[in-house]
């Protein structure tokens, strides 16, 4: 055995920027996530060339999937044009060769901040959502090990009481974005800072969801078809943002979830926030063929 | 096509990378050599911040980010993970250091004697301004002893073992592969020792001084004496494939041991960093030290500590606040708006209407 069996010629970087052995650990985990839906795998995280929550987990579960022929969609906040994800998406398709669109049905691969597309996504597509704080229960147990021990336990009753209190105090609950979910029946998860708009797509959803906290050290999947229920009183429904009504103030799109944009003298207009959704509607009114693909919800309710 | 007017995106950013990189200019090896011969702290912390031991390419990074550490340390640490861990080193005995500096607080004089070596310790911190007057800087040269101090010398906590003062940990003989490589697995807790002092070494200078001096203050168990502080150069030998061993050169390293002497037998805390670094070491031995027993949640409990001195994850979970967040901004107006609104309206009918209402369901 001499040394340079050991080692390759040197290159400046591999494939998809992260070695072998990164890839190999992040397959693992991965594959662990998606055994134990809802249930964080700590994983050893490697340094991306970008910052530590700018997507790096995400982007390490990206890089990894990633081959020459995977179609790449990055989107920040439900656009693709956004600067994160502009350099995101630039970076994998200059480390892995890959093609990119922003197009989500053509999208093999969609790495996403804090947004699912409006377009439903399909067996083959996977979804992966970067995640700055992959513990539901950090509201209520900033102890990351003490918090896991509670997982360990099902010992879930400071969530519920958590909800109940803001209901007590103002009048409803107060989560925003990151809506405690409780998957397949097992784990509290936060399905990351997405809007509650969001939360019921991934409920029995067709495609892959891989969820991956780069700083924090943790992947989490939920599985095609597999439940994924908010937590709710039984007399308390879930109540997604009001923006059912809504109509995108540039495309005309009505019923989806939008962005507020304020206006001088106190008014707001609002624009869809899904922004290839809003350049497919302009397209369309523009006289362009465009294909349109299903949409989860339908004038602004989500389909049964 | 409205929406084509917003996609100026991928240019700003480009150009806005562009402008940074325009006020550092170009530059080339000279530069590099320049800050790696005249910076030897600067890169020496960076070195130790990266987990990463290549005098040339901390330089590189310095040059190429302008001094920016964080951006400095993050360039080398993407650089360092994908390179392959090839093999690892004998491990680095304290009695082996060629040691540079050695200096204890706790005793007068010590075996061995103590070791001022280089330090601005007792320097007046008055500025060359004569430099900027065109003057040169040119140091006094320095007179050598008439006995060089021994280069290798045992570590004082040794003595005190002898002396039955301390308690040493017995040594771990966990060796090559298997020692745990925080750069390969997860940081749990409670943590692996080897864990816990990887962390350590690469942790964030200004975050290890930060909660070492918190606990320093009193927000900890135990106040530290210095026991030993001490600069070196490490001999790193690793194993060929055929059994032979060889030198891969030497490394500068800085180690602190601190005792607190609350009990019987003194308590040991302890940290090391590649590079010349006091500051961190005194620090994070500190937070060794105080570690034992810390309460939940307190600044000197391990999991508090370590989490929050990663220089790389905290610098930059704090830049990605400048990153957009109005998704999650109009989710929380939504709920709040509501709230607002509801709460207006059960004040109103109260007012309006004497008789008791039926307060409406919460959602």
């Amino acid at each position: 055995m001499s040394l340079s069996e050991l080692t390759k010629p040197w290159e400046a970087m591999s494939y998809g920027f992260l070695d072998a052995s990164a890839k190999r650990e992040l397959r693992r985990k991965m594959i662990k996530a998606v055994a134990v839906p809802g249930c964080q795998m700590p994983y050893a995280s490697r340094e991306v060339p970008m910052a530590r929550g700018w997507g790096t987990g995400g982007l390490q579960v990206s890089l990894t999937l990633v081959n020459p022929e995977t179609t790449v969609k990055v989107i920040d906040q439900g656009a693709d044009d956004s600067v994160n994800a502009a350099s995101i998406r630039r970076f994998i398709a200059r480390v892995a060769g890959a093609p990119v669109t922003m197009d989500t049905l053509q999208a093999d691969l969609i790495q996403s901040r804090h947004r699912i597309p409006e377009e439903i996504l399909s067996e083959d597509q996977i979804l992966v959502l970067q995640v700055p704080n992959p513990e539901p229960l950090r509201p209520v147990q900033p102890n990351m090990s003490i918090a896991r021990q509670m997982h360990a336990d099902a010992d879930y009753g400071r969530m519920w009481l958590q909800l109940y209190e803001q209901i007590v105090r103002s009048g409803r609950v107060m989560q925003g974005a990151s809506y405690p979910s409780l998957v397949h029946g097992r784990h509290i998860m936060t399905p990351s800072p997405i809007p509650r708009w969001d939360v019921p797509k991934l409920h029995m959803a067709k495609h892959l969801t891989i969820l991956s906290a780069g700083r924090e050290k943790r992947i989490y999947a939920v599985p095609p078809y597999t439940r994924v229920e908010p937590l709710v009183f039984s007399d308390v429904p879930y109540r997604v943002e009001d923006h059912g009504g809504l109509t995108c103030h540039r495309s005309g799109t009505k019923g989806f979830f939008m962005n507020e944009i304020p206006q001088d003298g106190g008014t707001s207009t609002y624009e869809v926030s899904d922004s290839e959704w809003g350049v497919k509607a302009i397209r369309q009114r523009d006289g362009e063929g465009v294909i349109k693909g299903e949409t989860w919800y339908k004038n602004g309710e989500m389909a049964q | 096509m409205a929406y084509v007017a917003t996609r100026g995106g991928e240019r700003a950013i480009e150009q806005s990378e562009r402008l940074f990189r325009e006020e550092i200019g170009s530059f080339d090896a000279q530069r590099v050599n320049d800050i790696r011969q005249s910076l030897p702290y600067l890169v020496d912390r960076v070195m130790g911040e990266a987990s990463l031991y290549d005098e040339d390419l901390a330089a590189l990074a310095l040059a190429q980010t302008g001094g920016e550490i964080y951006e400095a340390v993050l360039l080398l640490r993407a650089w360092r993970t994908t390179q392959p861990r090839l093999t690892v080193a004998e491990p680095v005995e304290q009695g082996d250091l060629f040691t540079h500096r050695r200096i204890s607080a706790a005793f007068k004089d010590i075996p061995g004697g103590q070791v001022l070596g280089p330090t601005l310790d007792y320097a007046h911190r008055i500025l060359a301004t004569d430099v900027l007057r065109g003057d040169r800087f040119t140091p006094s040269s320095v007179e050598p002893a008439d006995q060089p101090a021994p280069a290798q010398q045992p570590s004082v906590s040794a003595w005190q073992a002898e002396n039955d003062l301390v308690d040493l940990p017995e040594p771990d003989q966990t060796a090559g592969g298997d020692i745990p490589d925080l750069t390969r697995e997860p940081l749990l807790f409670p943590s692996k020792r080897a864990h816990t002092l990887q962390s350590l070494a690469r942790a964030d200078t200004g975050g290890v001084l930060a909660l070492g001096y918190a606990a320093m203050r009193g927000y900890g168990q135990a106040h530290p004496t210095v026991n030993e502080l001490r600069l070196a150069e490490a001999d790193i030998t690793v194993s060929h494939p055929d059994g032979r061993k060889f030198s891969a050169g030497r490394v500068k390293v800085s180690q602190a041991e601190v005792v607190s002497k609350k009990s019987e037998k003194l308590n040991l805390g302890f940290a090391a960093t590649f590079g010349w670094n006091e500051v961190k070491c005194i620090s994070a031995a500190t937070l060794d030290l105080n570690s034992g027993g810390a309460p939940k949640g307190s600044a000197t409990e391990e999991e508090f500590f370590l989490y929050h001195t990663e220089g790389v994850e905290s610098s930059g979970f704090c830049i990605h606040f400048k990153l957009p967040h109005y998704v999650t901004f109009q989710s929380s107006l939504d709920a709040m708006r509501d709230a607002k609104a509801k709460n207006a309206a059960k004040t109103e009918s109260a007012t309006s209407d004497p008789a008791p209402t039926k307060s409406e369901p919460a959602e």
